[in-house]
């Protein structure tokens, strides 16, 4: 059984507007690293929410078509079981870091889940040491630099313990130190056996990628180097 | 031209940004700012664009110094592009985004309307004039911002990560808005790291670390 | 000093801002109502404030407490005239009276307020919910907390940027004043919104309110001192409403 499966997945905000996905179909097997560029405002995002459930259950639109989790609808599924299956790091760290202590920030997502506090440290400490950061524990976010804070966004979500990963244009504000730490995270995630989708804009970190597919009149395509 | 005359800058007493500072910016140039983040280059973008005044020194926008002039006055000779759009766009649609200064100074309304024309034109926003501006993409606002901020025409720009977030196309878009802006004669100061732009494009290129500004090539 | 050998807990520092504050409210009495203030000073040194620092920073609105005198005694019936000019009432005793109970009573609840911020704000949030309050709620406060300084820098930016295109704040004819201040609203309330939609998309995608209850990796317990600063302050909340009522 595949990590992702979509199947015949249309997506437009409201009727009679354009379309961003048409019947679009993708198939992500376990331990695969998939790269998915496009133009900007093509519908990446609005892919990635689909995929990742924040369309139907955060986002309103009209979705038909399926997307499949370990083979279950995302749309039978809760955000928060979901949220154990696949998490998500944003653009913009800013916005998804609100605590005052990076350990705050990790153990936000398993205190959600009502785990023992035991258990909450042991996954803070995990995550932590995965991402390299362990050393930072009690630092506030926002002192770090661009880089670690994204590093810091992986971790909160890798103590959720998620198969899958979703990188939303994830390295697009942060400088070159910044974006081979998180793309040497990718490669170790795999390495692990974890299954990775990035949404790119630039071309320059697709090298990780098995595969790299384009999206393009709401479908996806092998890229053949060109976005349009 | 830009001068900064032995200009140092700090936030608090105990970190200093930028210490000791002797640059020179020549008109219709295009230069390059690089270093690590943190490192002082948004830091000496703003104190060129005479939004920080130095703590010590003297920074020259064309022989004024920064610290005789008012933000309002610095438009028309430094224009600044945030990195993010959206903290310099402020009307409902993107004509009035282009009008409303000059309405405020109670302009003739056709020379108004004559040089929003002339700007929907140049930056390709023809097609959008109407439309809310928080719903165009990154790149549009971008444009939007430019724009406005040219239609003061100062002969100076500074351009804080223009780069982030733009596709390929949208750069491309981009890189050509500044190659017409170099045939005015309008000088560039660029904040980035994006190598390939900076190698299409720098006159010039500026290292800031450690409170230090040094050429490198 | 003492706030780093005494460690106390944030349910302990809210009680000891409710207390004040609600004193504040109540009294009237002017003295009463300086010695409560200086009470709340007393408390933000104790819990590690800067109570100096606190005043330095009201001498800015100096001018604002000029302005309630000034608007209480002219709305204010009653009450002798302390000064006058051309036979209009600008100052009286009695408006003089209430303006200072305002100035007091707005003194004594921001110093209370400053209590609060020697807190942790994870710590607050924790207390909040261990008093049975309801986390979304305890989280939204805090949270705004965070980005106050990033929604500073931001209205900084904005104001920057407006100047830059032309626009002399401080000379703007009457009439336009007010759509300026529109074209000023605008970018300042898409960002707010934005953030507030990132953030809690990021939020609930890592499991936020999957549950009515969560867990915590770091739990409040309540010691020795918090008992007895809880009980000091019922002791001084008494003993302030007393004298009020003896006063009277």
């Amino acid at each position: 059984m595949n990590p992702i499966e979509v199947k015949n997945l249309s997506f437009q905000y409201e009727k009679n507007t354009r379309k961003i996905l048409d019947n679009l179909e993708l198939t992500v097997a376990a331990g695969e690293i998939v790269a998915i560029v496009g133009l900007s405002g093509i519908g990446k995002s609005t892919l990635c929410y689909c995929l990742s459930g924040i369309i139907p259950h955060v986002y309103g639109g009209i979705m038909t078509g399926h997307v499949y989790l370990n083979g279950r609808d995302t749309r039978d599924l809760t955000l928060p079981q979901i949220a154990t299956t696949l998490g998500i790091v944003f653009q913009n760290p800013d916005n998804q870091l609100f605590s005052f202590t990076v350990e705050d920030e990790v153990a936000f997502g398993p205190e959600n889940l009502c785990l023992p506090p035991e258990e909450i440290e042991c996954r803070v400490t995990d995550a932590l040491e995965k991402v390299g950061m362990l050393k930072f524990r009690h630092a506030n976010p926002q002192q770090l630099s661009g880089g670690q804070r994204q590093l810091i966004a992986l971790a909160s979500v890798l103590s959720l313990q998620p198969e899958i990963l979703i990188f939303d244009e994830a390295m697009s504000q942060i400088d070159r130190r910044g974006k081979k730490m998180i793309l040497e995270m990718m490669l170790k995630l795999k390495a692990e056996g974890r299954t990775i989708v990035m949404i790119e804009h630039d071309l320059e970190n697709l090298f990780v990628a098995d595969r790299v597919l384009v999206l393009k009149d709401g479908r996806l395509a092998p890229f053949a180097g060109k976005l349009s | 031209m830009i001068v900064l005359e032995n200009v140092s800058f700090c936030y608090t007493a105990d970190n200093w940004i930028l210490k000791q500072v002797d640059l020179e910016i020549a008109n219709g140039s295009c230069t390059f700012v690089v270093g690590p983040n943190g490192g002082g280059k948004t830091t000496l973008g703003k104190l060129m664009a005479g939004i920080l005044k130095p703590s010590l020194g003297d920074v020259y926008l064309e022989q004024q110094n920064t610290k005789d002039l008012a933000l309002f006055q610095i438009g028309t000779k430094v224009g600044y592009l945030f990195q993010e759009p959206e903290r310099q766009i402020f009307a409902a649609t993107v004509r009035d985004e282009l009008a409303f200064v000059m309405d405020l100074k109670e302009m003739a309304k056709e020379e108004i309307n004559k040089r929003v024309e002339a700007a929907l034109e140049r930056f390709q926003l023809k097609e959008v004039e109407n439309s809310y501006p928080f719903q165009l993409s990154r790149g549009e606002k971008q444009r939007l911002a430019l724009a406005a901020i040219l239609m003061h025409q100062p002969s100076f720009l500074i351009l804080d990560e223009p780069t982030t977030g733009l596709d390929l196309e949208r750069k491309e878009i981009l890189s050509q808005v500044i190659r017409q802006l170099k045939e005015q004669g309008i000088g560039m100061v660029i904040i980035s790291h994006d190598e390939k732009f900076i190698q299409n494009h720098a006159d010039r290129i500026l290292m800031v670390d450690g409170g230090e500004v040094k050429d490198v090539g | 000093m003492w706030a780093k050998m005494i460690c106390l807990d944030p349910r302990t520092k809210l009680f000891m801002v409710l207390t004040v504050s609600s004193l504040a409210v109540f009294i009237t009495n002017l003295s009463l109502l300086l010695c409560v203030l200086l009470l709340a000073l007393a408390a933000v040194a104790f819990t590690g404030g800067n109570p100096l620092g606190l005043l330095k920073k009201l001498k800015k609105f100096l001018l604002i407490f000029v302005v309630i005198v000034f608007v209480q005694s002219i709305f204010t019936k009653g009450g002798q005239p302390v000064w006058q000019v051309l036979n209009f009432t600008v100052v009286s005793d009695l408006g003089l009276v209430r303006g200072l109970q305002m100035i007091l009573r707005f003194f004594i609840i921001i110093s209370s307020a400053a209590i609060m911020t020697t807190a942790k704000p994870r710590e607050i949030i924790q207390g909040l919910v261990q008093c049975k309050i309801p986390y979304e709620l305890a989280f939204m406060v805090t949270i705004a907390i965070r980005f106050l300084p990033i929604l500073r820098d931001e209205v900084n930016d904005i104001l920057t940027a407006i100047q830059l295109r032309g626009v002399n704040l401080k000379q703007i004819p009457l009439m336009k004043r007010l759509k300026t201040y529109a074209y000023l609203i605008m970018p300042m309330i898409t960002s707010v919104l934005l953030k507030a939609q990132e953030l809690s998309v990021a939020m609930e995608m890592r499991a936020f309110r999957a549950y009515p209850r969560r867990t915590s990796l770091r739990t409040l317990k309540m010691q020795k001192q918090d008992y007895l600063i809880i009980a000091l302050c019922f002791f001084v909340f008494l003993l302030v409403v007393v004298l009020a009522l003896k006063i009277k």
